[in-house]
């Protein structure tokens, strides 16, 4: 017996080792995980799309969208970017006045070439400030030049560079029109005002040919002023990236794409089954003699009469195995190889007696034996002969009873739709055709003769096809074994004898059979 | 992008594929030891952890916020490992049996000079029925009562499949033990 505090101790170790163990599994685990999963997902309806949240966001996107739209566009035909301008410019001008003390200074140290190295922001100066009075020109020039990405003329800015010492050339080329280009988009409007502005008044001193000492403040400014104004022209447009944000959400609700695997197709799992099983039945071979036969014609009280005889079925049976196929749920095809031993008994139709060797001959007997030279003889040998001379025979309306035999090979095609296939208990309904394969018939005389015919006396079809329907029960017996009790009915649907025969045949059957089922 | 426990769950249960990644990444390591321990080999491992992955994901609506995620995720893995066992026969013939004690005294071996891997292995090692009422019983933590109504066999069974289990892997951990110490292992040699 173990100690419980020992079991606890043991138990509490294992517990502990493995209380936060971890194995890393590999990569495959994940890939299967996730086929799988979009496997699955093909077949569902994404949910985002029913997300309120979804609806809200996508609402107020429009909503901002029409705002800034609007927005945008009454600044566009408005032109007017004097108000927030202005204001900004008169927060900057003390910083413009300080630094304008220095100007050689900072024109020496101010980063034109460094600027040059990025072109996110292309503001577009023009020195002759005094002489372009209309702003919405210059925007509109902005604008245009805005829309370059290259690197504007660097010899140009060089020249603003070098602008204190050579003044010569600077006369000589006039700067029409100076490109300045400020990189960093982060840098605070304060610190580009006032770059702006020193560029600006040593490229206004340099026009005017004037040294630093004569250029008056105010006028610096003032030009300043306007440049900076340009540049604030173009900061109204963040709109532009609310298509980014917009972007982006539709990209975080967007349901991945999923690539078109081709599934492996699925193994449709067929089952079949073998079974036995044997069939007591009632056989009537339904035999009409269309004509009376040779000796009982000559007689005129007979003629008629030979032909009322009736059948009667017999005690049967039959032997058969089969197999199966289920083609799906409720669906199955089966075939089957049977014999079948039909007995039956022919009653009526009188006999024909000759007094002259005083031997008799029912109406049936008679008429295997005009139809089968084979028959005729062996007739002839058991029984001695019979007609030769059929001037005295006698007719005699007697009701005797002869037994007519059958063995048949069946081979039954049929198909089969099945009540609760996956349950204990089931039922199938079965339907189709039978091929009937005519082994041998023996007639059994009231005297005891045999008249045997067989396939190869051609009396006889073959091969004589019938229709067959049943219904069966199934019940499970084990994982692989059923049971089954089976009532079927086959019908012939053609005539049993060969064609233009004076005789006529519909065998049919009423049968109930028992057998054993194996599926596979 | 790194989610809370409760937005995993929110995540996975909208079937967002990055909060299910991400579940996986936290959780299928610890996930995967316990398949190890319940299969004989990695690729079941393999196999039984896509499985519950899988369910998980399928029926993580069903988990409530009254226990642990990590709880509620185990206990998914080691169904789907049991299942997986049945699939594989492995519980098919659970007897109860009796347990023979071979009479050595072994001494009581602390599991701190083994490393998790060799643990492993020996639980691998142990036969079927035992490996599972172990690792449901000794680690796990559940009464024998509830492995019998878990597994369809009797409280016997488990106690028994138990037992024989504890004393496969005490001899087995003292045999590693004295392996170890050289001068036993000179005297066995």
């Amino acid at each position: 017996m173990m100690d419980p505090s020992e079991t606890d101790n043991f138990n509490n170790q294992w517990k502990k080792a493995f209380e936060n163990a971890s194995e890393t599994p590999p990569p495959s685990v994940w890939e299967g995980i996730e086929a799988r999963l979009d496997r699955d997902e093909n077949d569902i309806i994404p949910l985002w799309w029913r997300t309120p949240k979804l609806w809200y966001a996508a609402a107020s996107i429009i909503a901002l969208l029409v705002v800034g739209g609007g927005f945008w566009l009454n600044n566009k035909n408005s032109g007017n970017f004097s108000g927030q301008g202005s204001v900004e410019m008169a927060s900057k001008q003390p910083d413009v006045k300080q630094d304008s003390k220095n100007l050689n200074e900072e024109l020496s140290d101010f980063p034109v070439a460094d600027t040059n190295k990025n072109e996110p922001f292309i503001a577009k100066s023009q020195p002759e400030v005094e002489k372009s009075s209309d702003q919405n020109e210059r925007v509109a020039a902005i604008e245009r030049k805005s829309e370059k990405t290259s690197t504007p003329d660097k010899p140009i800015l060089d020249k603003i560079n070098s602008a204190g010492g050579e003044r010569a050339i600077a006369k000589a080329k006039p700067i029409k029109e100076s490109d300045l280009i400020i990189e960093n988009k982060d840098i605070n409007e304060g610190n580009l005002a006032a770059e702006i502005a020193s560029v600006k008044v040593s490229a206004l001193k340099e026009k005017e040919g004037a040294s630093i000492a004569d250029l008056k403040p105010q006028e610096a400014i003032a030009a300043v002023e306007n440049e900076v104004m340009e540049i604030n022209a173009l900061t109204p447009m963040p709109y532009n990236e609310l298509a980014v944000y917009m972007q982006k959400r539709y990209v975080f609700f967007k349901p991945e794409i999923v690539k078109e695997e081709k599934l492996p197709e699925l193994k449709k799992s067929n089952e079949y089954w073998a079974g036995v099983g044997i069939m007591p039945a009632t056989f009537n071979p339904d035999v009409q003699i269309k004509e009376a036969p040779t000796a009982f014609s000559a007689l005129q009280n007979s003629r008629q009469k030979s032909l009322n005889g009736t059948n009667k079925a017999g005690n049967s049976f039959a032997l058969q195995t089969q197999g199966g196929m289920r083609l799906s749920k409720h669906w199955s095809v089966e075939m089957g190889l049977s014999y079948l031993k039909g007995n039956s008994q022919y009653e009526g139709g009188g006999y024909v007696l000759d007094p002259a060797n005083a031997r008799s001959t029912n109406v049936l007997e008679n008429a295997m034996v005009s139809l089968s030279d084979k028959a005729a003889l062996n007739y002839d040998a058991s029984s001695g002969g019979f007609g030769q001379t059929l001037a005295n025979t006698v007719y005699i309306e007697v009701s005797k009873n002869i037994g007519n035999n059958y063995q048949y090979l069946q081979l039954p095609l049929q198909a089969g739709f099945t009540l609760n296939p996956d349950k204990k208990l089931s039922y199938s309904v079965l339907g189709g055709m039978m091929a009937n394969f005519f082994l041998s018939n023996e007639l059994e005389t009231a005297s005891g003769d045999v008249i045997r015919t067989t396939a190869s006396d051609e009396v006889y079809r073959s091969l004589n096809w019938a229709a067959t329907t049943g219904l069966r029960l199934n019940y499970k017996l084990a994982t692989r074994w059923k049971a089954s009790l089976m009532g079927s009915y086959q019908r012939a649907v053609s005539s049993g004898f060969r064609a233009n025969q004076s005789m006529e045949s519909h065998p049919y059957l009423y049968g109930v059979s028992w057998g054993m089922l194996y599926s596979f | 992008m790194t989610f809370n426990e409760q937005e995993l769950v929110n995540g996975c249960k909208q079937r967002n594929r990055l909060a299910q990644k991400q579940l996986y990444d936290v959780f299928g390591g610890k996930l995967f030891a316990i398949c190890m321990r319940y299969t004989k080999n990695r690729s079941d491992a393999e196999d039984v952890l896509q499985d519950a992955f899988i369910k998980i994901y399928e029926n993580i609506s069903s988990f409530r916020n009254d226990s642990p995620l990590e709880y509620w995720l185990r206990s998914v893995v080691v169904n789907t490992a049991l299942n997986h066992l049945r699939q594989q026969k492995y519980l098919k013939d659970l007897d109860d049996i009796e347990v023979y004690e071979n009479g050595i005294a072994d001494r009581e071996v602390t599991l701190g000079d083994f490393q998790m891997q060799q643990l492993m292995g020996l639980i691998q090692e142990l036969p079927p029925g035992c490996q599972v009422i172990f690792n449901l019983y000794a680690i796990e933590g559940y009464q024998h009562n509830e492995i019998a109504q878990k597994l369809g066999i009797s409280e016997g069974t488990s106690k028994s499949q138990y037992a024989r289990a504890r004393g496969i892997l005490q001899q087995k951990l003292n045999r590693e033990k004295r392996f170890d110490d050289g001068s036993v292992r000179n005297r066995q040699l």
